[in-house]
Formats: C-alpha cells, structure tokens, sequence
C-alpha cells in the first residue's frame, strides 16, 4: 500500500476552540462542537462547505458527538446527552437526557448495531443509552476513576474503557462486569498531587484483534508535557505489543486517532500552543511513514467516509501571561483544515 | 511617623522590662544548621542583656505591645493579658503556582471564558463557586471570599515573593513573609512553640530568609513532608537530666560565644534550638497514627489533605502561624483535568479544616487563609491550559472575626476583569492584621530606626471582610 500524505485543500475556520469535527456516515455533513457549546454543521457535498443553522441547548463545552446512522448524539461537560436527526433543515432534539452523568461526558461510543451509545466521564460510571429514544438501559458502576474513552469491540459484546489511571477496563456487556483490567501504566502519572494524564483514546481494529490506546508517556503536570504515545494491544492476550512513540516531550496527548481503511494509524498530538503533530504510521514499522509539524495543537480527526478528505480540528491559541497590550481579550479560535490524502509523489 | 504608632524594632526580641528596656539578644550555637545570615551591625551592646528565660517568657508579651499602638513601649498588663487569652492565630495555605479562580471560587459557568464546569450553589443563598468544590460549598457560611483581587506580577518569581511579603513599596529592604510578620508582631504562643511553621512537601529545615529585614531569627521552621526536624529527638541513651546538663553547659558556652560575635546568627541559631526543644516535647504531632482514620480520610491522604490536617493539630498545639504548602498548581497546559484533580484535592482539605476549626470553636480566634501568587488567565491556551492572570483572581479566608458567609467585590460577566474596586495584596494585609488586632496606622517596624508600616501604607482593609 502506498504511502499516504496529506494536502491542505480548504481551511475553515470558527471563531471559538473546538473539541471536534466529524463526518456524517452519509458524507454530506461535518458536525462539530467545542468551547460555546453550539453544535456548528456545514454541508460539505458541494465545492465550497456551506454552513448550516447550528444546534443550541447545551451548555459548557461540547467534547464528543458520534453518529448512529441518521442520528447525531451529541454530549456536554454539563451532563446533557441530545440525539438529534441532523440531516433536517432545522433539526430539533429527539430526545434529551439533562443529567445522562453527573457532570462532564468525556466519552461516547456507538455499539456496532448503532442501538446503543456508551457514555462515560467525570462522574467514574458507564451509562448505555438506547440511541431511538434515550433511554437508560444500563449502568456499568464499578469505576472509582474518571473515566475518558471507551470503545465497543466490533462483535458488540464487549466494551473497554480507559480511565484516568491508566487502566483499560474490559467490560462483558452481557454479565455486565469487568472482566479484565489491561495495565496501559505509561499513560499515567502522579505529579506532586495531582493525577496526570489517563488513557485519552481507545480505537479498535475493524476485525477486533487490535487495540490502539492514546495519550502521553508518563505525563507531568503545570505545562503538561510529554511526549505522545499509542499502545497497541492485542486483544486476545491483552498484552501490549507496540509502542509507538513519535517526537519530543513537547508533542503532548494524542488527542485523536483512528485507524485508515488501508490499515494504518492516524493520529494527532497537541501540547504547548504551537507544538503537536499529525503522523500516519503502520504497526509494526520503525517509526512513522509521514509526520507533520506544521499542523500542530491537533484536536480531531475524521476521515471522509466517501472521500480521501481527512477533516482535521486545529486549536489557535497562543499562550500569554497576562494581558496582551493593546489587544481586545478575546477566546482562542479554530481551523478546521480539510487535508486530501495523496500518493507520496 | 504619626504619633499613635508603636514602633516594633525587628532585630531585639521586644520584651517589656521597664520602660523603655524591651530589646534584648540571644545567641548560641546550635546543634541545628543555618545558612549565612547578615549580622546587623548597629546593634549595641544595650539591647543585649536579657536571658533566654526572659524573652521566651517576653515574646507573649511582644504580641501585645505590637497591638497596642497608642501605649509606647509600656505594657499594660491587664490588656495584654487579654490578648494573650485570645491566642489568635493563623493557617496560611499557599498554593503554589496559582489557582484557577474559574474553577474555584468565581466560576463564570457557560460563558466565552468559563470552560467546562458548572457552578453550584453553597451553604449561602446567592453564593456559588465552581462544581469542583464541592465540599467547601458546603462551608460557604463560614467563608470570606473575594473575588476582585488585582496584582501586579505575573511571574511566579515575583508573584511569590510579592505576595507573602505584602509588597509595602519599595522600602530599599525585604519585607517579611507573612508568617515572619506574625511570628514577629504576635510572637509563640503561651506554649513557647515555634511561631512559624512551614509544612511543606519535600524538604525541611529552618528557612531564615522568610524573615526579611526582620532578622533570620524570625524565618520559617519548615516542616518537610510534614516530618519533625532531622536530629530534633534527644539520643534515646540521653537522660532527662543528663540532657539538662547538656544544656546548660551549651547554655555557658554560648554566653562565651555571644560576647564576640553578636550576630543574627547566633540569635536565630539559640532561638531556633530553643523552640526545637520545645518542639522536640510534641513528637506526637507528628504521630499520624494518633490521629482517627475517620479525620485522615476526611482530609485525604494525599500530601495537601495530610499536611492540612498537621496544620490543624499545629493549631491546636499552639503554633502561631503555619503555612501549608502545595505546590504543582501552574496549570498552563491541560488545566481542566489538573484542576479536577487539584482542586478537589484542595476542597477535600479545605472544607474538613473549615468544619473542625468551627466545631471547635476555633474559627473565632484562627485566621485561615487559601491563596496562590496569582490566577490563571481567562483566556484558554491551545493546549487546553489557562497561564498567569494577576489582573482578576480570588483569595478566600475565614474566622478570626471576618465576616462569615460573604462574597466581596466582583468580576466582569466573562470574568476577564475587576468590575468592583480591586484589592491588591496590601489591602489583604491590612484586613488580616487588623484581624489579628493588629492596626497597621498604628503599629510599625523599626528598622534600626527606620520606621517602616507593617502594611503597604497606601492600602487599606477590604470593607466587608472584617466583621
């Protein structure tokens, strides 16, 4: 399989940081969602990505939305979970759960059918949500740790979540119970007091015999730098077979990563503004085939699901000890970059 | 210099022995290590003629005449006697490298620079603070919180500084720390134990610069990780009165050694033995095993929670002044989970000390203080981080009459500014001075007869704080 490198063709941008961007299963949509709590949408089918009325009612930040066929669920740091028929003109929520956790939801997954969506976050329990109509069918509470990502295995009968410890909890969704801790350690650390770090991402191969954990290697706290890592897990055994570690402890958390049809990892870092990468790199290779510096401060990742076209978040941030002179105060921004993906010439 | 205000000299311990007679020296070598320290020339030999025996028994004393402006250098007796029945004291917890006033005590929920968290309601109707302190909400009745504190300084290395000395304008010479100040103005505690005590993480020893212009003698007895000075226990082969002996031989050869070298020196290192002796009599402080589970797990046993709780038991025994220490709080990079992890931390061991000073009925007399050398700014950097924001924050502190349950001054709606008049570091002086009886119009260092305030002269204290 070639190497694959990606191209800026267009940039958007938005006035406030985004967590997210993602495509919609169908293709013609980008919905993203971040800092003002607005669920932006744009109509990407045609040469120029048309903006689209936003979706209002949540509040705090909006980290993570997922797809379940025609239905959009989106989630905020307050606790809300909405699901939402987003191809409409002027979508209205088909159903909203106000308080889906105590506090902030750092995590959603679809099970494979697109039934169920898993929720997880701040408050160390795992809610499954029915995606038709939102409602509770069960809680998985045996976490004592926040809880940042979660995954189903592609046979849906397992879901694994990765917590702030650096633990990857396996849970066997039909006796509902853990039934194997998986050690990703390397992801976390304790600075003085403070609990750094946490398993950022989790991300299975389409056959569910890999399984990529994001992060940091041993992170630290004021600055929080380091240098980012994925694990690769085997499933059946458990055991980590791959570290893939890429750039300088100034490259920061994997902030997103998915694996490319053809079977290689994309992911992208972010530490101190200016600083993070994008890289795309086979398991089992040395080092990355391509690494770009000049996208740093990465949030997100979405790959076309038509189209050789990588949506990529980028936070513009710059970071300043007190007030900048002679400048309005204002919020970071974002640039969403629309990244085709082409032979290495 | 004004003449209601009583001058306190900073280098003889004051100590009232007639009129006029309040300075003396100290000096002795020790057992215990000092780095170098200056030796203050002009002291003469006048000021030098009291015992040990003296001023242990004078610095009670010292406390009352530092509050007593209008009376000179005379005592009088009756009013310091009620004074030292009050016993105020004070718990300064320092959070080193700034916390976010955001997620803590001025949440801007759902607003351009308000990030993730929610606001929640406290104990007073009106009052909210941030989610992550959850548990010190619930002590909100017994808070004092202002939330229009503007600084000047930026940068952790003039922040701190700055900030514990209470920045007096620049008077040619260091100020105090805060707890130096204290230690100096009020004096030990009718106990004799050490005025100033610094629990810290890592390491300890006694820490002469917190004294400024003061003198070492006045600087921090740090406790690192809470553990007892190193050597501070008598040889298990030593009887008591073997070690009486001992003493008194060190005793004579200090007073040998104080006829040639009148130095600080000498002062902070026989000073400092001497409240480690006292010290060394309390080793059950530093017994975490005496202490109820129940009390351990309310505090946490993380480093903040357990040196919080050795702050309350150093209360309780009669400390003057402790500082507890945390250190790591300079979010600048993925600030949202460090401060979900930090604060909580803090709200853990905030809120449990808060309801045993006030179960205790402590609150009345103990000043507590929660503070870092700045905020974090607003803004929110691209790696998710908030930096150095001296320009609006927020100081929260209890007891010692301030006013109970109050939430004083304010920021913007996007929290990016002072929108009530700003409180820099002097005006906190002045509060936490005057709370402690102390009136910074009338009482003042001497600094070799530079008479210098003991707060930042153009400040004043906060309106709706001191009760």
């Amino acid at each position: 399989m070639p190497d694959l490198i990606p191209k800026i063709t267009k940039t958007l941008t938005h006035n406030r940081q985004l967590w997210t961007a993602r495509y919609s299963p169908c293709g013609k949509y980008l919905i993203a969602g971040g800092y003002d709590a607005l669920i932006l949408r744009w109509d990407v089918s045609g040469d120029e990505p048309k903006p689209l009325s936003p979706l209002t009612g949540h509040h705090g930040w909006v980290e993570r939305i997922a797809f379940a066929g025609d239905t959009l669920i989106t989630s905020d740091s307050w606790g809300c979970l909405t699901g939402w028929k987003y191809d409409q003109e002027n979508p209205q929520p088909l159903w909203n759960v106000e308080q889906a956790l105590d506090g902030w939801i750092r995590a959603l997954a679809l099970s494979p059918d697109g039934s169920t969506v898993a929720v997880a976050g701040n408050d160390s329990s795992i809610k499954l949500f029915a995606v038709k109509d939102g409602q509770l069918l069960a809680t998985l509470p045996d976490h004592t740790d926040d809880v940042f990502s979660l995954a189903y295995h592609p046979d849906g009968k397992s879901l694994v979540a990765g917590d702030l410890k650096g633990v990857v909890h396996h849970w066997d969704l039909a006796e509902k119970k853990v039934v194997r801790k998986l050690e990703a350690a390397l992801f976390s650390r304790t600075d003085r007091i403070q609990d750094c770090g946490g398993v950022r991402q989790l991300c299975f191969d389409a056959a569910g015999k890999q399984l990529l954990c994001g992060g940091m290697k041993e992170p630290g706290g004021g600055f929080a730098v380091g240098a980012p890592l994925v694990l690769v897990m085997d499933w059946e055994s458990g055991k980590i077979t791959h570290e893939m570690q890429h750039g300088d402890n100034k490259q920061g958390f994997v902030y997103d990563l998915a694996f490319h049809p053809t079977g290689f990892v994309m992911a992208t870092s972010c530490a101190m503004p200016g600083t993070g990468l994008v890289w795309f790199w086979r398991i089992g290779e040395p080092a990355p085939f391509h690494v770009d510096k000049k996208l740093p401060n990465g949030r997100s990742l979405s790959l076309h699901p038509q189209h050789p076209t990588l949506a990529f978040v980028m936070a513009v941030s710059p970071n300043a000890n007190g007030r900048p002179k002679g400048k309005d105060y204002l919020d970071g921004t974002s640039n969403i970059h629309f990244l085709t993906l082409a032979e290495k010439a | 210099m004004e003449n209601n205000q009583q001058v306190v000299d900073p280098h003889p311990n004051p100590l009232p022995q007639g009129e006029g007679a309040w300075f003396h020296n100290i000096s002795s070598p020790t057992c215990l290590s000092l780095p170098a320290m200056s030796s203050h020339p002009r002291c003469n030999a006048a000021e030098h003629q009291l015992s040990r025996r003296h001023f242990l028994g004078g610095l009670a004393g010292a406390s009352s005449i530092a509050t007593m402006g209008s009376f000179g250098g005379l005592l009088q007796p009756a009013v310091a006697e009620e004074l030292k029945k009050q016993e105020k004291q004070v718990i300064f917890i320092w959070l080193d490298g700034g916390m976010s006033q955001l997620e803590s005590w001025d949440p801007k929920p759902n607003t351009e620079f308000g990030g993730p968290f929610r606001a929640i309601p406290t104990s007073v109707p009106g009052i909210q603070v941030s989610e992550l302190l959850k548990h010190s909400a619930k002590q909100m009745h017994h808070l004092a919180v202002v939330r229009s504190v503007s600084t000047k300084d930026n940068s952790h290395s003039a922040g701190v500084a700055r900030i514990q000395r209470g920045d007096p304008k620049n008077r040619g010479v260091d100020y105090p720390f805060l707890g130096s100040a204290v230690a100096k103005l009020l004096g030990p505690c009718a106990g004799g134990l050490p005025p100033y005590v610094w629990v810290k993480p890592g390491s300890g020893g006694f820490i002469p610069g917190d004294g400024g212009f003061l003198g070492a003698k006045y600087g921090a007895l740090a406790l690192g990780d809470g553990k007892p000075p190193e050597n501070l226990l008598m040889s298990a082969n030593l009887t008591a009165e073997d070690d009486d002996l001992r003493n008194e031989l060190r005793q004579k050869l200090n007073s040998k050694y104080v006829e040639q070298r009148r130095t600080d020196n000498s002062e902070a290192n026989s000073y400092v033995y001497d409240v480690a002796r006292k010290l060394s009599r309390r080793m059950d402080l530093f017994d975490e095993t005496q202490v109820p589970e129940r009390d351990r797990l309310r505090y946490g046993t993380h480093d903040l929670g357990r040196h919080m709780l050795l702050g309350r038991r150093m209360l309780e025994a009669g400390i003057r002044f402790v500082k507890v220490n945390s250190y790591g709080w300079d979010s600048h990079g993925d600030n949202f989970n460090a401060s979900r992890s930090l604060v909580g931390k803090f709200d853990q061991a905030f809120a449990a000390l808060i309801e045993d000073l006030a179960e205790r009925k402590m609150l009345d007399n103990v000043l507590v203080i929660a503070m870092s050398e700045f905020g974090r700014t607003p803004k929110i950097n691209s790696h998710v981080g908030r930096d150095h924001w001296p320009e609006c924050w927020s100081v929260a502190m209890a007891g010692c009459g301030l006013q109970r349950g109050v939430a004083v001054g304010a920021t913007t709606d996007r929290g990016h500014e002072v929108a009530t008049d700003p409180y820099d570091i002097g005006h906190f002086f002045h509060t936490w001075f005057r709370a402690l009886n102390l009136n910074p119009d009338e009482v003042m260092y001497d600094n070799h007869g530079q008479p210098l305030p003991i707060a930042h002269d153009e400040c004043s204290a906060i309106p709706g704080v001191l009760a």
